[in-house]
Order: structure tokens, then C-alpha cells, then sequence
């Protein structure tokens, strides 16, 4: 099931990366080729991305091919959501940093997860959430003077 | 008084974003400082920082402690945006070196120059010998420069980036003599040293105490040293000027600047600091043991030195064949 | 320096008291990292390494060190006792392992894996204190044209053994090409790839790269279904840990195969652990007297892919530290942590820096010593880590990556570019992407351009010299060797065949 899933894949990766391929070419073009000692910064990049551009429709030609011969099933979209959405929360996370500093954004984050993603009890959630917040801020700030985004309210 | 600096205190620990205080004459830091270098930890300006940092803490120079910030990233130009952001911050200093200066003359990336800030002190200039392998032809830096006339193009130097010292020390010798060799760029001082000693490069510029552990092990010979005056390691070796070649000493320079904007008060303060630093018996102690040179100026000296040193520099790099683009 | 004064040192400095203490934090973490599935020591080691800034760097260099090699002593207790691989080296434990503990035999399996991985470790711990000096003083004559056929001969063993489609391992390895290209290009000066960022001038940090595609990116892959892996009942009586006579008679070739082959694909760029555990068995059943009987439970099917996976910690350090070039994910990271440590990787290191090396070396006898006591009487208490629940785990691993990433730049821009690439990693696992070539391209890709300039530059533009020198010329024609493996078809039977027993 994995193996048939991955036509799809090949298909959308493949046709990135051959764009990807692309525009290092394109950007390539504007740096030096050969320089007056020897190759120029356009040299390695113009190279590898011909490679790139190369590889990726040979992987697009053969998808093809495997995609007329065998059917296709599509990938299980709820468990991509899932890992996506924990992605998601964490780059909430992050953008929280500087208004709410590492500790609560953190807490936040983990409640979230403990409750939403794989609902526990809210109660245990929030436990579980401020030991592992408070941890941090015990270990890494106070006990190995490691300095944390700290927010406005001061921690 | 005690009361006012706690309210103070809990003002600040409240709303970070709290503008600089009032500054009245004598101003003096109440809270600590931060002192932004742009290498990490063991880095070159994080280690001198450090150093600077405890040793004006041991003699007592300032009120409140001294704390150091990596902003790493840039190639120094993220720590100089930082402090450029800090417009009017009394609390915050900084260790440039010679790249926040070659940085923002080659990448149009880099939109701060020294210029752009509070330039408060230069502190120290860095010499530097050119250096052959022991078994090589070369005696002097005659030699050198003679063999590659003769043959241009084919003896070659290995060293750091193209912006860098080795390479303006290249130059400036290619030119004054109309002598060529190859320049072969390494990222790391190891790589270097191993392109020389295993023979596959013939000549670079190194540091004077680096030099000295190789000396010793009889592996490396120095031909001319690149500094103002004799250093004390290397009393018997002549420098480029007393070996014939008359080039404009280039300096690796290390000081500290505040961010724009500042008081005058506070910038005097922090002028009259290192003016006091500078002269305590520790800092000459540890200039020697390093074997940097004292490079101190104040403020205003170090303006000028900011100036020329850009145009010659972005003069060099020109002639190097680096687009410049400010 | 000589071999006994050298031992002498570094005696004396792993011996002192916060060396032996962080080599023991190291070993001990190196089991539990082991033990735990989705969890390995590359994360990990990436994950510690901006802490270890405030450590005297051989301290740090033993405890990161003993994190690597301790987790391969962990990791078989994972595939013994829930046939899951605790971290990827440990895959072909399970095989025979698993069966031995169905039988009611995990005790001796346990032991074994434990006292084999114990002799093979200790083995490759002296080849690389043998092989190292005198292979780097010979790496001195190595110039640019070498160092970029090793480069190219690193980069397709890493393609070859990577996954099942070479082309995706290929594409891989070409993003990590271009990643290392970006920032300001040391010959030229020239900005490239920076999409106007100054954050981006000096390149994204290796640290943050290797946190999101290893760490972050696994823990997504993970955290797709809320039922953690299922934790079988730890068998009981693991009292007789201690295996009997006759299989210690069976396993006798074993630590001797696993030992030598072990320590040989350490050294090899590009093949790792995993690779080292799959020949070693495959060599240890081509010459069994009870070849039909491998995979139904015999001792020395677990005795020597433990003893190769440890042995080759110890070759996979000669590159490292006589070169400068990594041949794996995880040595890829220690080459990161010593260049921030201020150390110059390359052949002079251990000339210059003996305490470094030989300390790192006598840590690892002291290492393996403990790793012995911790995982022959103490693997029911570690076995308990199984039983931890993810949902706690995981969000501890997401604080301590965004704390990891963070104490290297104090830099929001590097945290953001942490979620890009943990976003990346979990997308390559879905697509079918290895992870390792990607990684190394980063590394040796960076290197190579290097290396591939500064030849040309030596040479004034001729290509020829990097075939007219006889080392680099042979070193790129097997290169060229091992890329066409895939076209003949018997050996790219055994190729897939290796690569199967990894998934």
C-alpha cells in the first residue's frame, strides 16, 4: 500500500525539485562561471543544477509510467493532517516567542498536544504541560545560565 | 537612592521595551550591560570579549556587569543590525572587527556599516608574519617575490576568504613589485597550515603565535612580519618595509561601538572607560601574551580610521577583481 | 607521538574526575537514546551539541562520543524484546534476537549483544588508535585533487547504500549540494542564495539543518497516529543474563567478524552501522555450519551484527579525526561540534591537539567498560524506559530542539528556519527521501565545490589534475565503480537486499 502511494509523490516531488532545478540555474547564470583564478561562484551551482533538473523529470518519466501500469491509491490524508497540524502548532509556537517568551509558549504547545492530539484529561494535560515548562526554565536559564526568548512579562 | 534604582529596576524587568532613562551628568549603567559580539562561544570577538569583559570587572571600571551576546550569522553584519536596531540604548555595546568592515563594501546584504553606529574605541591591531615551509627556497622575502617573477602565476598562497587580510597583503605586494602567484582561498586556519606544511602551496599569512608553535617544531620559517613595529617573538625577522617593500601596513583591527543615537553623556562614559582600561597593567599584560598591538584610539580617531580604512580597502578589492557595491 | 606515551595522557585526562562523570552522562544517555525507538544519536547528539558550549571541549568531545557508541549498546535491547530496531544499527538484531526472546531465551540474547558489543567496541577503539596517527600523517600529502575524489567516492557510497530508488537518494543529495552553496562564497565574495537575508550570509547553520530533518522531522512522522508503538510484556527472567559456554563456543567467530568487518565499513565513507551489522551477518551465515537455521534464534545472528555496529564507532572516528571528513549522519555532527569548538578537523588535529584524541581514546576503553555494567545488570531497568508514553516524550523532544537551535544564534530567524526543515524532513520521509544524503551533501558537498576550486586553481584550469595524481585517480574510478553497481544486475541484488533489511 505504501509502495503504490508513492507514484503520486514521485510525481509532485519530482516536478518541484525539477523547478528548484530551474531557477538554480537561472540564478547561477548570474555569478561568475570561470573566474580569474579558476571556476567562479556560478560553476558548482550551474552543474548541480542541470543535475537536479535531470534527475527530477527522469523520476517524473518513470512515476509516469508506473502510474498506466499499476492503480493508485491515495495517501491517508488524516494521518498527513495530523503530523501537519502538530507542525502547525509548533510554528504557532515559535512565532509566540518573543510576545510570550519560551516557558508559556511552550506550556501552550504541550497542552495542546497532550490534550488535543492525543486527549488525555484537560487535567492531565495541564499538569503534564507546566512540570515540563517549568523544567526547562529550571534547567536551562537558571540552572546552566542559558539564555531562553524571554517575553513581556518578563520570563 | 537605593529605592529609585529598585523602582527603576522593576520598571524595566516589567516593559522590556522601555526607552533609555533620563541621563543626567556622571551617568553611570544601572543594569547590566550587554555586549554583543557576532562569533560564538571560543570565537575570536567572543573570546576578546570575554577577556575585555572581566578584566574591566576585576579593575572595577564599571558599576554593573557585563554580559555577552552571540548574534551570530552574517558574517558579523546580524550582531551590527542589532545594535543598529537599539537606537539610543544606553546599555549596549559591541566588539566589531575588521569584517564589520569589509562585509557591507562586498554584499549589499549587509546594510550596516561602522558609520552607521557610535564608534567609541579601537583597542587592537593585530600583526601578522609571512610565513614558508622550513624546507623551502625561499630565505627572504626577496626570494619570494623575485621567484615569482620569474615564473608568475605558479608559487601560490593559501589563506582565508578573498575579502580577507592575506589576500589585501597579496595585493599590495603584487603591485608594488609586479610580481604574481596564485591565491587559493581555505575556509578553515587547519587547512591552511596543512596546504603549506604538506608542500602543496608555498607561502601564507598567519598569526605571529600560531607561527611560533611551528617554528618550534622546526617545521615553518618566517620571512617578514606584517605590523608597525618589531614584535617581541620575532625580534631577528625584518618587517615588509625593512625587508624592501613598502606597503601600507594593513591592520586586522578589533574595538568596541555603542548603537546610534546615544547621549553624549553616555558615550563619554564609555569612552572614559576604555581610556582608563586601556592603560590598566592587565590589559598590557594580556596585549603582550596574545602579542596584539595596542591599537587604542577614542572615538572620534577611530571615525577617521573607519573612513580611510573603507576607501582603501574597497580600492584593494577592486583591484582584486571583488564587485563592491558601496 | 608514540602509541604508549599517547595512552599514557590520555589515561590521565579521561581519568579525571569530570571526564570519567561526563563519560559516563554520555554512555548512560547513549542507552537510553538507544533503548528508545525514533529516537537516535544523531538527534540527540545535534540536539546537546549547543550545551556542550560551556564544556571544556575533550569533555565535551568523550560525552557526545559516548552517546554515539552507548546507543548502539541500547539499541539491541529494543530489537530483542519488541522486534523494533531501538535505533537504526540494531535492524538486524531483531532477526535472530527476537526469535531467542519468543523462545524464552532473551536473557542470553540480551547478554550476548551486550558482551559482544562490549569486545567489538573495545576492538574498534584500538584499530582507530592504531589506524589514526599514521593514516593521518600520510593524509598530509593529500592535497585539494584528493580531498575532492574522496568527496566524490564518499558522496556515492552514501548514494549507493542509501534507499531503494538511487535517483530520490541522488535528489537528495543535491538539495544538500544546494543548501551548502548558500551564503557568501569564500572565493569570490559573491552572495549566493541568500533571498536578500543577511541572517543568510554566512549559510544556514549545520545544527539547525540536522535538528529539523532528524529530530523534528521523525517525531511528526511519529506523531501521525496516537497509539505509540505497542510495548510487548518484558519477558521475565532475565536473571540468567549471562549466556552459556556452548554459546559463547557458537559466538567465537562471531566477535571476530563482527569485530574486523565492523571496524573496516567504519572507516569506508558512507556505509555506516547499519551496513556493517547486515555484512557481518550476512558473513557470519555464508560460512555457518547451521546456515538454514539463521533467523529462527541462533546466538551468533545476534553476537555479530551488535559486535559490527560497535566496532564500527570506532572506524567511523578515523576519518573524522585524520581527515576531517565524516562518513555518517552522526559523525557528520561530531566533525560540526569540533569545528565549533575551535578545533581545526584535518590531518594535523591530532598532532596538535594529543589530548583531544588520545583522551577521546583511552574515554572509550573507560566507556565500553561502563556500557558492559550498565547493560549486562541493568537492561531490566532500562527496559522500563518502553513504557514512557509518547505524549510526554514528544513534546520534550520539540522544547529541546527549539532550545538547541536557540542557544547556538539567539536567533528567531534560525528557529523559523528550524520549522522549514523539520517540515522538509517529515516530507522526505513520506516521499520516500533518505534523509543521509541529503545530510552529507550539506557536509561534503560544501567541501567538495572547495575542494574542486582550489585544485583548479592550483592547476591554472586543467582538469587532469585530478586524474594525473595516482591516489585521487584511483579514488575517483572507484567512484565510478561503485555508481554502476546498480547497472549489473546480480550486485544490485545484493544491494537491494541490504537495503531491504533496513526498513
Amino acid at each position: 500500500m505504501e509502495e503504490k502511494s508513492q507514484k503520486t509523490g514521485d510525481l509532485w516531488s519530482g516536478l518541484a525539485l525539477a523547478a528548484l532545478g530551474v531557477y538554480i540555474v537561472v540564478e547561477a547564470q548570474h555569478w561568475d562561471y570561470l573566474g580569474p583564478d579558476g571556476p567562479g561562484a556560478g560553476f558548482f551551482p550551474l552543474w548541480y543544477g542541470i543535475a537536479m533538473i535531470v534527475l527530477s523529470l527522469a523520476l517524473v518519466v518513470s512515476s509516469v509510467k508506473r502510474a498506466r501500469s499499476t492503480a493508485d491509491t491515495a495517501m491517508d490524508w488524516r494521518r498527513v493532517m495530523r503530523a501537519l497540524l502538530v507542525w502547525a502548532a509548533l510554528v504557532v509556537c515559535v512565532a509566540m516567542l518573543k510576545l510570550l517568551g519560551f516557558v508559556l509558549s511552550y506550556a501552550l504547545f504541550t497542552f495542546m498536544v497532550v490534550a488535543v492530539m492525543y486527549q488525555r484529561p484537560l487535567k492531565s494535560a495541564a499538569v503534564i504541560a507546566v512540570t515540563s515548562a517549568a523544567g526547562f526554565h529550571l534547567i536551562f536559564p537558571t540552572a546552566l545560565g542559558v539564555t531562553l526568548p524571554v517575553g513581556v512579562f518578563g520570563f | 537612592m537605593r529605592i529609585a534604582t529598585l523602582i527603576l529596576a522593576a520598571g524595566i524587568a516589567g516593559v522590556v521595551a522601555l526607552p533609555a532613562p533620563v541621563v543626567a551628568q556622571g551617568w553611570k549603567p544601572t543594569r547590566p550591560v550587554e555586549v554583543v559580539v557576532h562569533t560564538g562561544p571560543g570565537g575570536g570577538s567572543d573570546t576578546l570579549a570575554r577577556a575585555v569583559a572581566s578584566m574591566i570587572e576585576k579593575e572595577k571600571l564599571v558599576p554593573v556587569r557585563l554580559q555577552v551576546v552571540n548574534k551570530t550569522g552574517g558574517n558579523g553584519s546580524v550582531a551590527a543590525a542589532y545594535l543598529a536596531e537599539k537606537k539610543g540604548d544606553v546599555n549596549t555595546i559591541g566588539f566589531f572587527t575588521g569584517v564589520w568592515l569589509t562585509n557591507p563594501l562586498v554584499a549589499t546584504e549587509a546594510k550596516v556599516t561602522l558609520r552607521e553606529l557610535t564608534t567609541v574605541a579601537r583597542l587592537v591591531l593585530e600583526p601578522a608574519v609571512i610565513a614558508v615551509k622550513s624546507d623551502a627556497p625561499f630565505k627572504t622575502m626577496k626570494d619570494f617575490i623575485e621567484a615569482a617573477k620569474k615564473a608568475p602565476g605558479t608559487l601560490k598562497q593559501s589563506g582565508g576568504s578573498i575579502t580577507s587580510r592575506d589576500n589585501v597583503v597579496r595585493q599590495l605586494l603584487q603591485k608594488s613589485t609586479g610580481a604574481q602567484w596564485a591565491y587559493i582561498s581555505f575556509p578553515g586556519g587547519g587547512e591552511r597550515i596543512s596546504a603549506l606544511l604538506g608542500g602543496h602551496v608555498n607561502m601564507m599569512v598567519i598569526e605571529p603565535q600560531e607561527a611560533g608553535e611551528h617554528i618550534r617544531a622546526g617545521s615553518m620559517r618566517v620571512l617578514a612580519q606584517i605590523a608597525s613595529k618589531r614584535l617581541l617573538s620575532f625580534p631577528n625577522v625584518p618587517l615588509l618595509k625593512e625587508a624592501g617593500y613598502d606597503v601600507p601596513v594593513v591592520p586586522q583591527v578589533r574595538g568596541v561601538v555603542a548603537p546610534p543615537g546615544i547621549p553624549k553623556e553616555n558615550l563619554d562614559y564609555w569612552e572614559g572607560v576604555f581610556q582608563k582600561f586601556v592603560q590598566t597593567a592587565t590589559w598590557k599584560k594580556y596585549l603582550e601574551d596574545n602579542q596584539f598591538e595596542d591599537g587604542y584610539q577614542n572615538g572620534a580617531d577611530l571615525l577617521k580610521f573607519v573612513d580611510t580604512f573603507s576607501a582603501q580597502m574597497s580600492e584593494i578589492l577592486k583591484d582584486a577583481g571583488v564587485k563592491v557595491v558601496r | 607521538m608514540d602509541i604508549i606515551t599517547g595512552l599514557w595522557n590520555g589515561f590521565a585526562v579521561a581519568l579525571a574526575p569530570i571526564n570519567l562523570w561526563w563519560c559516563f552522562v554520555g554512555v548512560f544517555l547513549g542507552t537510553i537514546v538507544g533503548i528508545m525507538p525514533g529516537l537516535g544519536p544523531p538527534a540527540t547528539i545535534a540536539m546537546l551539541l549547543p550545551l556542550t558550549f560551556q564544556m571544556a571541549p575533550a569533555s565535551a568531545m568523550i560525552m557526545l562520543s559516548g552517546i554515539y557508541y552507548g546507543a548502539k549498546y541500547g539499541g539491541s535491547t529494543t530489537s530483542i524484546l519488541l522486534n523494533v530496531p531501538g535505533e537504526s544499527a540494531s535492524v538486524v538484531t531483531c532477526l535472530d534476537g527476537y526469535q531467542m526472546a519468543r523462545k524464552g531465551r532473551a536473557g542470553a540474547a540480551l547478554g550476548i549483544a551486550a558482551i559482544a558489543s562490549f569486545i567489538a567496541g573495545t576492538v574498534g577503539v584500538l584499530g582507530l588508535m592504531l589506524v589514526a596517527p599514521p593514516l593521518a600523517k600520510f593524509a598530509l600529502s593529500f592535497s585539494s585533487p584528493e580531498y575532492f575524489a574522496l568527496m566524490v567516492l564518499g558522496l556515492a557510497m552514501v548514494v549507493l547504500l542509501a534507499g531503494r530508488s538511487m535517483i530520490k537518494a541522488l535528489l537528495a543529495m543535491l538539495v544538500g549540494l544546494w543548501i551548502a552553496t548558500m551564503g557568501t562564497d569564500l572565493f569570490s565574495s559573491t552572495s549566493r542564495f541568500t533571498f536578500g537575508n543577511m541572517e543568510m550570509l554566512d549559510g544556514i547553520d549545520f545544527v539547525v539543518v540536522a535538528i529539523g530533518i532528524f529530530a523534528l522531522g521523525e517525531v511528526f512522522c511519529n506523531m501521525e497516529t496516537r497509539e505509540s508503538a505497542q510495548v510487548l510484556p518484558v519477558p521475565k527472567g532475565l536473571r540468567n543474563l549471562l549466556p552459556t559456554m556452548q554459546d559463547l563456543k557458537d559466538c567465537r567467530f562471531a566477535f571476530i567478524n563482527g569485530s574486523v568487518v565492523g571496524f573496516i565499513t567504519g572507516v569506508l565513507p558512507g556505509a555506516g552501522s547499519t551496513i556493517a551489522s547486515f555484512i557481518s551477518y550476512g558473513i557470519e551465515k555464508a560460512v555457518s555450519k547451521r546456515r538454514e537455521l539463521f533467523g529462527t534464534g541462533v546466538i551468533e545472528g545476534v553476537a555479530a551484527p551488535e559486535g559490527a555496529n560497535n566496532s564500527e564507532t570506532g572506524g567511523a572516528l578515523v576519518p573524522l579525526l585524520t581527515l576531517g571528513i565524516p562518513g555518517s549522519g552522526t559523525t557528520a555532527i561530531l566533525l560540526a561540534a569540533l569545528v565549533l569548538w575551535g578545533f581545526k578537523p584535518g590531518p594535523l588535529l591530532i598532532q596538535e591537539h594529543p589530548d583531544l584524541f588520545w583522551g577521546l581514546v583511552a574515554s572509550m576503553y573507560i566507556g565500553n567498560v561502563m556500557l558492559l555494567v550498565l547493560n549486562l545488570p541493568l537492561v531490566p531497568v532500562f527496559a522500563q524506559l518502553l513504557r514512557l508514553p509518547v505524549h510526554i516524550l514528544y513534546p520534550l523532544i520539540f522544547g529541546i530542539s527549539i532550545v538547541g537551535v536557540y542557544t547556538v544564534s539567539s536567533s528567531l530567524f534560525d528557529l523559523s528556519m528550524l520549522m522549514a526543515f523539520g517540515l522538509l524532513g517529515y516530507l522526505m520521509r513520506k516521499l520516500d527521501y533518505p534523509a543521509a544524503p541529503m545530510v552529507l551533501g550539506l557536509v561534503l558537498g560544501d567541501a567538495m565545490e572547495r575542494a574542486l576550486r582550489q585544485s583548479l586553481m592550483m592547476s591554472q584550469g586543467d582538469l587532469t589534475i585530478l586524474v594525473a595524481r595516482p591516489i585521487s585517480a584511483v579514488m575517483l574510478v572507484i567512484a565510478v565503480l561503485v555508481l554502476l553497481v546498480p547497472v549489473f544486475g546480480s550486485l544490485n541484488r545484493l544491494r537491494l537486499q541490504a537495503i531491504e533489511s533496513e526498513d
